[in-house]
């Protein structure tokens, strides 16, 4: 196995390794990654400062290294964050446009503004975390699973990383979003990562 | 150090010309291409600008589109680099279909959605455009000007995209994973981004001053640059004189804030060490730094700290060119990469205008052409929000 | 004056989201900034729009805000001061 261990996040559940991290079926969409944030995170405010789409890299990004490092992990210099989604910071955008539509109450954001890239997310995950090695946000048609293993074994070649953050952060509005997000650590073997990628997609 | 990536062709569009003979021609008669707002419609003309000079239907012209085609600004100005890139590189149709086509923009189809934004809530009228608003529509229409590439893709890090670009094209030829990759950025001017740039309060009324103690910020400017990225075994086999070589490159994330830099420049610092380190190069064999330089309070404190820490008592030669170009974003990268290889090819140093007095604890640019010694290696850095910072090592060939 | 005070921790507390701090939790002298309610510089622009929103303040020069949001208490003078609605 390439992927230590894997995360994945829709509107209705929050899954690690397989696993539901949630007590019941109750809340979905914002209020369940407030609850998640809640039960499992709680010593970050700025989380709540946070665009849908940071909120859910975070939350996934903090669910998965709780799973793999624990509460107490180390600063990485050679850890990328590399992630991929189809709508960019479409829903931000749509946010910051309500702020500047109507000429009588035109008041441009600048909290909403700062979320109106796709890469805000990466950041905000190696903020949290202390990551200095390299970022980077793909926006691609779909979770195409050729498409990431090739962008993510290229960046680890070429950029000397020894590990990567990386998945699949999409949000079109602040109750509709998909996250899978796992780490890599190590030599990939690239014949069966693509494979891992694609059944990570397809598990439940 | 591993392989250096040679670079077979560029072509660059900015305020200071369409193409690389006027660039050259405005760098060496030091003519800003910063003015009053004249294409965009804005009711904030107390910002100067950075435009490119054309009308998006006098780019059509010129790309032989006609004027009623659903084009977006973006992709007009990347289709008049990109067409000189490849031309210089002798990328001919055959050749399309083995090269690999990535650019970096955030802004994309903008300038059309809030046209028509409108329209496409209560009409429909020009719902055509809906489809070219996202930023890898804005590559696809691009690419499809020329043709069928072998691969694409949009790279979207803010204003270090076109760096972002052209590193990830670089580590496709590494791995193998092909031979030519053409890469750069391109952005256009839009409401939604100058609004946004004013909310965060840095944008200057006058003339941006990078690393002058009285800046008050940075002007947006607009454009779009490509290179032509190959293995040196396909240069070879292809017969073509490389400009210049990729000699190194470097990303690090400065883990510190959404949009402000680390008072120390934690990022920039490493993605400058990492770019040297790849290249074996020493900090005293860089001959010039096109620094990111923005002119904002911030960014040119955190990059002067970054360069001073780096290099210590050999800073070389630093311009910041944003001074011409205004800051063009996500093709900002591209730019001032191509303008770095102009710098290497005819042997100058980009000024930086505007330039008067020394900020406090921050680095003194270039304000002379004449260089003290040859100019073999240039470092073009480039920041974007989200603390992502990409260094490029280039060399003279 | 007080009822400023009490407004405007409101208002910062909706705006800056910040979720789990209560108006009695904001001590009127204590810096906003750094440690305090340790906001940062987009929060502080934000604080701009609240004044030019809410208020009718318009701060042309970001640093100003320095000055005027050192704590609750100098924000709300400042805004008593000059406010236009």
């Amino acid at each position: 196995m390439n992927v230590k261990s894997w995360v994945k996040i829709t509107p209705h559940d929050a899954i690690v390794a397989g696993k539901s991290v949630l007590a019941s079926n109750d809340v979905a969409g914002q209020k369940l990654l407030v609850e998640v944030y809640r039960k499992y995170v709680n010593n970050y405010p700025k989380f709540f400062k946070m665009d849908t789409l940071c909120k859910l890299g975070f939350i996934a990004s903090e669910l998965l290294l709780n799973d793999i490092e624990g509460t107490e992990r180390n600063s990485f210099d050679d850890r990328a964050v590399i992630m991929f989604n189809h709508s960019s910071s479409y829903n931000a955008d749509c946010h910051f446009q309500q702020t500047i539509q109507d000429v009588d109450d035109f008041y441009p954001s600048p909290s909403v503004f700062v979320y109106t890239l796709p890469n805000i997310v990466t950041g905000e995950i190696a903020i949290r975390n202390k990551y200095f090695g390299e970022t980077s946000f793909y926006v691609i048609d779909e979770p195409d699973a050729r498409i990431m293993a090739q962008v993510i074994c290229n960046t680890l070649v070429g950029s000397g990383m020894k590990s990567a953050l990386c998945g699949w952060v999409e949000c079109t509005c602040d109750d509709e979003f998909t996250a899978v997000v796992f780490l890599l650590d190590g030599d990939i073997d690239r014949a069966s990562f693509e494979e891992e990628i694609k059944s990570l997609f397809t598990e439940q | 150090m591993s392989e250096p990536i040679l670079i077979s062709g560029a072509g660059i569009v900015s305020a200071i010309g369409v193409g690389k003979e006027p660039t050259l021609k405005s760098l060496l008669s030091q003519s800003s291409g910063i003015g009053d707002v004249k294409y965009l419609q804005t009711a904030h003309d107390e910002f100067p600008v950075g435009e490119v000079k054309l009308s998006d239907g006098e780019m059509m012209s010129m790309l032989g589109l006609p004027q009623d085609s659903t084009q977006i600004r973006t992709s007009l100005m990347g289709m008049i680099a990109l067409k000189e890139a490849l031309q210089e590189a002798g990328i001919n149709s055959d050749l399309i279909g083995s090269t690999g086509f990535i650019s970096g923009t955030t802004v994309g189809g903008m300038d059309k959605s809030e046209q028509y934004y409108l329209d496409f809530l209560d009409n429909d009228r020009h719902n055509e455009y809906i489809a070219t608003h996202d930023c890898g529509a804005c590559t696809e229409m691009i690419a499809d000007h020329f043709g069928r590439f072998a691969w694409l893709s949009t790279i979207s890090t803010a204003c270090s995209s076109a760096a972002n670009a052209i590193v990830a094209a670089a580590n496709l030829i590494k791995a193998g994973e092909a031979d030519i990759v053409v890469a750069g950025g391109c952005e256009c001017l839009s409401k939604f981004h100058l609004n946004g740039f004013n909310s965060l309060m840095i944008l200057d009324t006058a003339p941006c001053r990078p690393f002058d103690a009285t800046r008050r910020g940075l002007n947006l400017g607009e454009g779009a640059a490509y290179m032509v990225l190959e293995s040196a075994a396909s240069v070879k086999r292809r017969g073509i004189v490389p400009l210049a070589s990729l000699w190194g490159y470097g990303n690090a994330c400065d883990a510190f804030h959404q949009t402000a830099s680390s008072p120390d420049g934690t990022g920039a610092y490493k993605a400058m060490a990492k770019a040297l380190e790849m290249g074996g190069v020493v900090p005293s064999g860089i001959d010039y730094i096109n620094a990111h330089g923005t002119g904002t309070e911030n960014n040119d404190l955190s990059e002067s700290q970054a360069i001073i820490r780096l290099f210590g008592d050999c800073v070389p030669p630093i311009s910041s060119t944003k001074s011409f170009t205004g800051h063009t974003t996500s093709a900002s990268g591209a730019i001032e990469a191509v303008i770095c290889i102009l710098a290497l090819q005819h042997q100058f140093l980009p000024v930086n205008l505007n330039w008067k007095e020394p900020m406090e604890n921050g680095i003194k640019p270039v304000t002379d052409m004449k260089s003290p010694r040859p100019i073999n290696m240039a470092l073009c850095n480039s920041f974007g929000f989200g603390g992502n910072d990409t260094s490029l090592l280039l060399s003279r060939v | 004056m007080e009822e400023l005070i009490l407004n405007l921790k409101k208002e910062i507390i909706d705006v800056l989201n910040l979720e789990d701090v209560k108006p009695e939790d904001i001590d009127n002298d204590a810096p906003l900034f750094g440690e305090g309610l340790g906001l940062d510089s987009i929060d502080a622009l934000e604080l701009i729009v609240l004044m030019e929103k809410n208020y009718g303040i318009k701060l042309q020069d970001a640093a100003k805000g320095k000055e005027i949001f050192k704590s609750l208490n100098t924000m709300a003078d400042y805004i008593a001061k000059n406010r236009k609605k």
